[in-house]
Parts: C-alpha cells; structure tokens; sequence
C-alpha cells in the first residue's frame, strides 16, 4: 500500500529562512506552516508567515520581525522566533497578526547582543525557553507569572564562545553547541554550570568544527545527535561523553559514504524510518536521523548504514521540519527562494 | 554633484526642467525620509547596484569644534538607498498585462542554473572527445541540437504554463476565444528561438508551427496595431449584440484573417455562426447553409504539412512534402485558392514600427541576421535572455557560433558570449538573494570569469557565519582554496574585533593563520604578564582553551598552558588546602620553573603567586632542593635587573621581599624537617650558602651591593646557620 513519495515546490517571492510545523488542533486538513520569510527588497524585511499546507504560497497572516530569523520552535501553544539582532519572540502558535503581536524580549546587553541562533522549548513545565547566542550568552526565558517573561542568564561567555545550537534534554538538562566549542551539556541542577563537553568528531581532518543543530530523542535524553561543518554528524553520548560516534561525515572512520561534503544546517531525529536492526533498536543504536544539507541534500542517515536520500536539490535545503503529527511528512525551505513538501508514502519506508 | 541649498519649501535641489520643452510633463517626485535635521549643506547622488540610487545629506560641519560632542548628540549626515525601480515614477511602457516581476523574473533564473549547467558540462564533455559514450549517437553534431534542444524544453518550460491550453475553443459554440492566462513575450520570444534555430524535427513543416505560435502569441505582436487576435476578441464583444452576423463586414473580414493565418478551427466555428444555421432560418435558406457547410467542410479537411495535431485542432495531417502536395491539389480541385507564404503573410500583417519587439525578432530570424535577431533579444528582453538563447543561436549555425565566440580585441580580448554572461552574471551579482547562482556563469567564462567570481566572493557579507559559509561553499566547488582562506581570515578579524574572541579564533584557526594567532598568544601573555593576580583568569582561560594545544608548537602557548594548570592548581589548594592539592601545585611551579620556555619576566608573579603556598604550615611545601631551584631563579632575575633590557614588572614593590622572605622560611623548615639533611646531600651543600645569601638580602640591602657581595657569601654562612638551627 506504500504510495510513491511525493514532492511538490511552491516559489515563494522572497527568501524563506527557516520552516517548522505548527501543531495543529484536531484534523490533517487544516494543518499550518510557519516560515520565517526575508524580503531584501522590501523596507521591513523580516517577517513571520503563517501559511497552509495545501496551499503554502498564500500566507494567512504576517507578522514583522525587527530583523532576519536566525532560528524558529514551536512548543504546543508558542511559536518562538530569534533574530540576528538577538531579539526573541513569542507568539501564540495559531497567530492572528490582527490582533496579538505577541510578547517579546528586545536584543541588546541586556538579553543578546548578535544573532541568536539556539532556541527550544523545554525546562520545567515544558513552559521555558533555552536562548544560546553567537554572543557566548545562555538564557532561560520563561513566565514571570504576570503574563510578561523575564530571562535568566544562565551564562556570559564574553564571546569567548559562540553558540549555534541549543537543545532540552530534560527538565533541568540542555545541549548546546557552537563554533570551535564542540558540544556543552548543561545541567541547572549542578548550579547552571556545565557538566560536560566533547570537541566532538569532525569529517575532512578538522580538529573542531561548527555545530549546526542538535537533536535529542524523547526516549533517549542521553544521546544528542548533531549536524555540522564539513558534512559532519555525530552522536554524544553522555555516557561516553569522550566517544562522540560519527555518522557521517567526510574522511570520517566508521562512517559509509558521506551523505553531504557541505554544512549540515539541521538534523532531526526521524520517527518515520524504521531502524533497520528492530532486534537491536533498544540497544546503543543511534535511531535514524533525517539531516539537511547546503548541497541540497535531505537524507536519512543511520548508524553503519547507507544514507537513504530523499531529495538531491540544485540549490542549499536551509532548513526543514517532519510533522510531529504525520511524520511522513517533510516540510522545507529551499535556498531559491521556495517551500518544498515531501510526503512519503503511508505505510512502508520511502524508497528511491 | 553637491547641490546649492535653497532657502524656500526645504527643497533642497530646484528643477525647473529643460528650456527647450518647459512644462511638457510633471517630473516625477520622490520623498525622501533622510532623517537629517536641518540645515543641509550638501547632497551627494550616487548610483548603486540596481536600481538604487544612493542620496547623502550632510549637515554643514560643527564650527565650534568637538570640545563636548557629548552634549549634542547630531548626527553629521546620513545616506539614503532610494529604490528608482519599484512603485510609480517608474519607466512608462511597462505592459501591464504581460509584465513579469521581480521575484518571477528571479524564479525563472534561478530555474535556468541546472539546466545552463548541464548544457555546458556537455559542451566541455563533447569538447573533451570523453563522457559522451553512453549516450545513444548517430553522430556528434546530430546529437548536438538534442541536447540545445532539451535545454531549450527546460527553459521554455519556466517562462510558462508548458501544459496551456489552446488559444481557442469550439465547446461552446458563442466563444471564438477562450480566456486564458496571458502569455509572455518572453516565452514567446524564446519559442520562436526554438522554432527556428534548434528543432530540425520541424523544419519541414516550419510554416504550420509558426501557425501554432500565432495561435498562442499573435496578440502580444503589436499593442498599436491590430493583430488577427485582437480583431478577433474585439469580434466576439460585438457577437453579443449581433442578429444577423453575415451583415457585418467585421465577422467576414475575421474570417478571412484567421483563414489567412490557418486557424482553421476558429473560421469553421465562425462559419457556424452564419444566420443560415439559426433553425428559423433553415428552411428558406437551405441553400445558402448548405454553401456554408461546404466551405466549413472544405476548411476542416485542408491539408497542413505536419506530424500531428492537438486535439480540437482542424486539418489533415501530411507528415511528407509529397503527400502535403498530392493532398493540397486534390484539395484546391474542390474549388479553393491556395494559401499564401504564411510568414510573408505575417510581416505584412504588421507594419514595422512597433514596440512589442517579437517582430523585430521575427524580421531578424526570416532574414537570418543572426546579430539581428542578439540585437533584439538583447533590446528586448535583457541579460537573462541573452545569456540562454546564445546557445539556441549556436546550436546548429556555424556563423552564429564563429561570430560569437570569437575573442575580440575590442572587448577585452573576451568573446561576444562571454561578454554577456559577465553582464548577467553582474545582474545577478547585485541581488542579495541571486548573487549565489552568478557563480554559475562566471565559470562557464574562461577569460575573465574567475577573476570576477574571486572578486565576488571576497566582497559577500562576513557578519553572518551562515553567509559566511555559503561562500566558502562555493569556494570548495571551484576549488578556491586561497580565497576561502581569505574570507576566513577576513571574518575572523571582523568577530576578533566586535568581541566575540571564540568565534575569531575559530575562524584563524579554519584558515590555518599563524601569524595571526601567535599574535593573539602573545597578547595574552602580555595581558596576564600585567595582571597575574587578577580575576581575569576566566577570560584568559576560556581563550587558551579555543587556542587549543595544537599549536603548542608556536613558541608562548605551551608556557600558557602550563601556566593554566598552575593557576588552576593553585586555586584549588588555597579553597581546598588538602596535601594533595598544594602537593600538586608544587609540583606545577617547579615544572614552570625548570621550563627553559617560561620566560623569565614571569618569575617572579610565578613565585609572588605562590608566597601564601610557601607559608603554609605546618609542614614546608617544597624541599629543599626545589626551594633551591627557586632561589636560584630569583637570584638570576636579581642579576637580570641590572641589564638594560630588562622588562619591568607590575608588581607591588614588596613583592620581592615577600618571596624572598617565604623561600626563606620555608626552606628552613625544609632543612629541618627533611630527614636526608643528616646525610647532607649534594643539593643541600649548594643550597645553604644560597639560603644564607637570601636571608642576608632580605635585610634591605640593595641588590646591586648584594651582587657586588656575593663572593663574601662564605663568611656569612656560617653565621646564618648557626641562627637558624
């Protein structure tokens, strides 16, 4: 009953930097896309869309951005957007420009000075919102009770580190990652402090690269599983936190054919790909991992496997999201300018 | 220019427009927001890229001078980016109903890279004698205008609905025309393109397909004059109010020219709008209908010279001359005058002053002017056009292709190909979100491409990281590796400078620069060699940590490494004070001290870091042979003072005595307590008189006379000794 896989590109008239699936209230009909959209042309340039699915050309609302998005979550009821000028905002996730813009923390020395491009929703509650800044700054943003939110700086790095990526692994748990940092994992419970960290294992012979994205499973809040420079991805385990195990990366021992030589730009655990070892799938076994590419790669890549490519594009897949509700479905913004949408099919593993 | 400032209305410039043609029209206004407050001494006009014109508005400059700026906070001037291109006071003639815009205009170029892409890879591949194997061939220059041909499919496709229906429909029988989403003269420049230069499958029947392309594009031909299109459309608007068709001259003289140009299926579903088929009619005019039916018939039947028809589409189908022949005189046996030349037919339909531009095209193509027909397209429909047609133009005309790629002096040495592709290229160059598909077409130039790729890559944005590595991307596909290591040093310098030290050395580090990271090394030796007591150590720390150990081998960074552990040793035992840490400590001073790399200006905050770990009791920390090894030092630091280049350093003046004094004690305790003192070791000998040495300098002796009298040092060990024990 397998459907052929399906791909569909929708142009946009401006850039779409980043795209992730909103959670959607009851049917599969109605469900929405939220893209964050740059417009070099236009005097406000950066803005948020809210789009639908069947028909992603045509935004519902829009709503304007101080500067471009450097990164873009939902949690259940809050989309969140960061910018390049280290701003973050928080929106109900069904937004309606008309009538409410939301709350926001402005950039500045007193929150972020510089893009910020880590940003997940987890914490205590499931309510807070880990900042990580390119500079050297982590905050925890949540509500101050009064409707309004106050962050914590949990860190000044004082640019001594710059942050890419950040990620919840539990309550009181984050992964973040950076330029030349590696991985850093940081427990709240250990006086915000970090309690671990790994240069990590980098392809093309480089003692440290640039951390893209972080993923952690659900099931499994020990391993992180990140994407960067030179087509690297790796897991960390924290029970090993001086292994990192590469994935794939080039020139990387332990790892089959590279699935990209560029920058992995996001990595996702992928719940819709079976592993391939369901004997062993309990095991250390890194679940399969869906990863993005600046050589228009959209791939799936699993532990001493061969990566299974979705989508070989002729230009840079920036970002890309699976629906938390139908993983089947892939969502992503395409560097030219354009909203692709993967549906693989239904029942079986989506084959070339 | 700088304009003269006026005194009414704030205009700043006046215009009072051309003598000659005073008041003829309106010059269009433009407000520009430039925030500056007045007086405004000057205006500078620039264009940019693009369309923007750069306006910069300077005040006139402070006369008082910059004695307290901090009061007035004035900005001196400020440039504005004014867009010339978007909303009114744009170019007039701009067609409305076929324009393309921007973001479409960026769509179709970014659709072309693959397919531009392929057709050169092939081009090289076929050039190269190699790679071409695989495919099936017949010969290689048969092979040639598929593939242009394929391409030009790719193409055509992006310019438009590939999938459109016919102009014209018959369903419904009061409707010549059918709406339909209007076409471009851009695909329909490209088509004629391919008509005529690359599809020999058509050459046969040329005249038919040039049929079919009037069917989708005669209206866009003229906008003056009157095309069979418009003739036809303005037609069916009068239909409406028409009782008897027949009467007016209009529906015959459209019938005669859809016959004219072979839209058989609209002359015979015109024929059907003849009064005679009404059914009131039918019985009186039996004969006349019948006539009309007959014509109708005849036209439905008329031989074309072609493969096939679409559906809906009227005729019979002649795939040979000779079978077209036999069927057109068996044909015009049933009574009909042949058709005329259809493409001399169209350049008499319109007249040549026209601005459309697909007729000059045409006049080129049917005179085969192939500078022409680049001329036209060039006029016409830009650089984009230009850039992708050239290779329909070459793809099966040896002239087209000698004239060229032909290098020319005049040019630069660079051919006409090449020329408009770096024109392109630059286009593409000066859009924010097109600039990464230029790359493309400059390496597809082999004179000045790479050049310009290397200059275009060195001037993209180095703020961002992500940006920063999407150009080293395109650096590691063309094998740029100076470039990329350019670009990193240059935004390894940017972040160095706003701050942001990680992400710096980070990119020094990509790019291998040494020289600039011993630089960083030696600027945080000179950092911690003013402020080594400070609380500075994190910031320091966090920076030796991204320099990392691999490049140890630089000369400074081993001893600052060290130097890490010592102090982080040290901060241990002085929270922890356990045996184990301050034992660690030690053991951390003396492998400094001993270090030949440790430089000697660091001895002594070395030591002075280390006084309250030497006064710690109850047991000595180091023994005696360590203590020895430090006293050593010191007394060399004392005999260093005295040269000329000796670095001073910022401690407080006690500092030494204080060294001095805990070395002291502590190496006393040392020889008491250390139980090799009965065997009296070597080291011991060598230390005492040392030790005696360093108490009598303590005394505040000047250090010049201590050295001076060093040598009586004998007589006063005895002395000493005998005190201490």
């Amino acid at each position: 009953m397998a459907e052929p896989p399906s791909f569909r590109r929708h142009p946009h008239p401006f850039s779409i930097d980043l795209i992730r699936w909103l959670p959607s209230s009851t049917s599969s009909s109605d469900r929405l896309l939220a893209a964050a959209v740059h417009d070099p042309a236009a005097p406000s340039s950066s803005h948020l869309h809210l789009l639908p699915l069947h028909d992603p050309s045509s935004p519902l609302s829009s709503l304007p951005l101080p500067s471009r998005a450097t990164s873009l979550r939902c949690s259940p009821s809050v989309l969140a957007a960061a910018t390049s000028s280290g701003s973050l905002h928080l929106l109900p996730s069904s937004f309606d420009a008309a009538e409410s813009a939301g709350v926001s923390v402005p950039g500045g020395a007193g929150f972020h000075v510089g893009p910020v491009r880590g940003l997940d929703c987890g914490g205590v509650g499931g309510e807070e919102w880990v900042t990580a800044g390119e500079d050297g700054r982590v905050h925890v943003v949540g509500g101050g009770g009064d409707g309004r939110v106050v962050a914590r700086r949990l860190w000044d790095g004082k640019g001594m580190a710059g942050y890419e990526a950040a990620r919840w692994a539990s309550a009181a748990e984050f992964a973040t990652g950076g330029a030349g940092c590696g991985m850093q994992w940081w427990d709240r419970r250990k006086g915000d402090a970090v309690v671990a960290q790994c240069k990590g294992v980098w392809g093309r012979g480089i003692v440290t690269g640039m951390v893209h994205s972080i993923d952690i499973h659900p099931s499994r809040k020990h391993i992180c599983v990140v994407g960067g420079s030179s087509g690297t991805i790796f897991a960390w385990d924290l029970r090993w936190p001086q292994q990192p195990i590469p994935l794939s990366g080039l020139g990387l021992n332990g790892t089959a054919q590279p699935v990209s030589e560029s920058e992995v730009w996001e990595v996702l655990f992928d719940n819709y790909t079976q592993s391939s070892d369901i004997i062993s799938s309990a095991s250390a076994r890194i679940l399969p991992v869906m990863m993005c590419s600046e050589d228009g790669i959209l791939a799936v890549v699993e532990q001493d496997e061969r990566p299974l490519e979705l989508l070989a594009e002729p230009c840079a897949i920036n970002s890309f999201d699976i629906d938390p509700q139908n993983p089947s479905d892939v969502v992503c913004a395409l560097e030219w300018e354009s909203i692709g949408v993967l549906t693989r099919g239904r029942d079986t593993m989506a084959e070339e | 220019m700088p304009g003269m400032l006026m005194d009414s209305g704030g205009a700043i410039v006046p215009f009072s427009g051309e003598p000659g043609l005073a008041a003829a029209a309106a010059p269009p206004v433009r407000t520009i927001r430039h925030g500056v407050t007045p007086p405004i001494s000057r205006v500078y006009v620039s264009f940019s890229s693009g369309n923007l014109l750069q306006v910069a508005c300077l005040r006139p400059p402070n006369p008082e001078g910059g004695g307290d700026r901090g009061e007035e906070e004035v900005a001196g001037g400020r440039v504005v980016e004014v867009n010339l291109g978007g909303g009114g006071g744009g170019p007039a003639g701009a067609d409305a109903e076929e324009e393309i815009d921007e973001a479409e205009m960026r769509r179709i170029e970014y659709g072309s890279v693959p397919a531009f892409a392929l057709l050169q890879s092939r081009k090289n591949a076929l050039a190269d004698g190699s790679g071409m194997s695989r495919l099936p061939s017949v010969s290689e220059h048969a092979e040639w205008w598929q593939y242009v041909l394929e391409y030009s499919k790719t193409i055509g496709s992006l310019l438009g609905n590939p999938d459109s229906l016919p102009a014209f429909m018959i369903d419904d029988p009061e409707i010549i025309l059918k709406v339909r989403e209007k076409p471009t003269s851009l695909k329909a420049a490209w088509e004629l393109l391919e008509i005529f230069f690359v599809d020999k499958q058509l050459q046969t029947w040329l005249p038919e397909r040039l049929v079919d392309w009037l069917a989708d594009y005669d209206s866009l031909l003229t906008k003056t004059q009157n095309t069979i299109y418009r003739m036809l459309s303005n037609f069916q608007k009068k239909l409406i109010n028409l009782q008897v068709v027949e009467d007016d001259p209009d529906y015959w003289s459209g019938l005669s020219a859809a016959l004219s140009v072979g839209w058989l299926d609209i002359v015979v579903n015109m024929l059907r709008f003849h009064g005679s088929y009404q059914l009131d009619q039918m019985d009186s005019r039996e004969t006349e209908n019948g006539l009309v039916e007959a014509v109708a018939v005849l036209v439905s039947t008329m031989p074309r010279m072609r493969p096939d028809l679409p559906s809906g589409k009227l005729g019979q189908c002649c795939k040979t001359r000779p079978d077209f022949i036999k069927a057109l005189e068996k044909w015009r046996g049933q009574g009909f005058e042949g058709m005329h030349q259809l493409a001399q037919k169209c350049i008499q339909l319109k007249p040549s002053a026209d601005n459309s531009g697909l007729t000059g095209l045409l006049t080129g193509i049917l005179s085969e002017n192939t500078e022409v027909v680049l001329a036209e397209c060039t006029k016409n429909f830009g650089p984009w056009m230009v850039t992708h047609a050239m290779e329909l133009l070459t793809a099966d005309n040896d002239y087209a292709d000698m004239m060229l790629h032909e290098e020319r002096p005049n040019f630069g040495g660079i051919s006409i190909e090449e020329l408009h592709r770096l024109v392109y290229a630059q286009v593409l160059c000066s859009h924010a979100l097109t600039w990464q598909i230029a790359p493309t077409y400059l390496s597809s130039c082999l004179n000045q491409g790479l050049g310009l790729l290397e200059i275009l890559l060195l001037k993209q944005p180095i703020q961002d990281n992500r940006i920063i590595l999407k150009t080293l991307e395109i650096c590691r596909l063309y094998e740029l590796e100076n470039v990329s290591t350019n670009i990193m040093k240059i935004a390894g310098i940017y972040h160095w400078k706003h701050g942001r030290k990680g992400t710096g050395v980070y990119w020094f580090q990509q790019a291998n620069d040494k020289v600039r990271l011993d630089r960083i090394a030696q600027q945080l030796f000179e950092h911690i060699g003013k402020s080594v007591t400070d609380d500075s150590f994190k910031q320091w720390e966090g920076l030796l940590e991204l320099l990392g150990s691999d490049i140890g081998s630089a000369g400074g960074l081993e001893f600052l490494h060290r130097y890490r552990d010592f102090k982080r040793s040290l901060q241990m035992a002085q929270e922890g004070r356990t045996a184990e840490s301050v034992r660690q400590t030690v053991e951390f001073l003396i492998q400094l001290m001993r270090n030949p790399s440790t430089p000697q200006r660091f001895w002594l905050p070395l030591l002075h870091d280390s006084v309250r770990l030497l006064n710690c009791k109850p047991c000595p920390s180091l023994s005696v042979a360590e203590t020895t090894l430090l006293l050593n030092k010191l007394q060399e630091l004392s005999l260093a003072k005295l040269r000329p280049d000796f670095s001073n350093i910022h401690l407080p003046s006690h500092a030494l005595n204080s060294v001095r004094l805990a070395l002291a004690s502590n190496l006393a305790r040392a020889i008491l307590e250390e139980p090799s003192q009965k065997r009296f070791p070597t080291t011991e000998l060598t230390g005492l008189p040392l030790f005696c040495f360093w108490v009598y300098s303590l005394s505040d002796i000047d250090t010049n006379a201590s050295a001076r009298n060093a040598h009586t040092l004998t007589s006063m060990n005895t002395l000493t000794l005998t005190l201490l024990l």
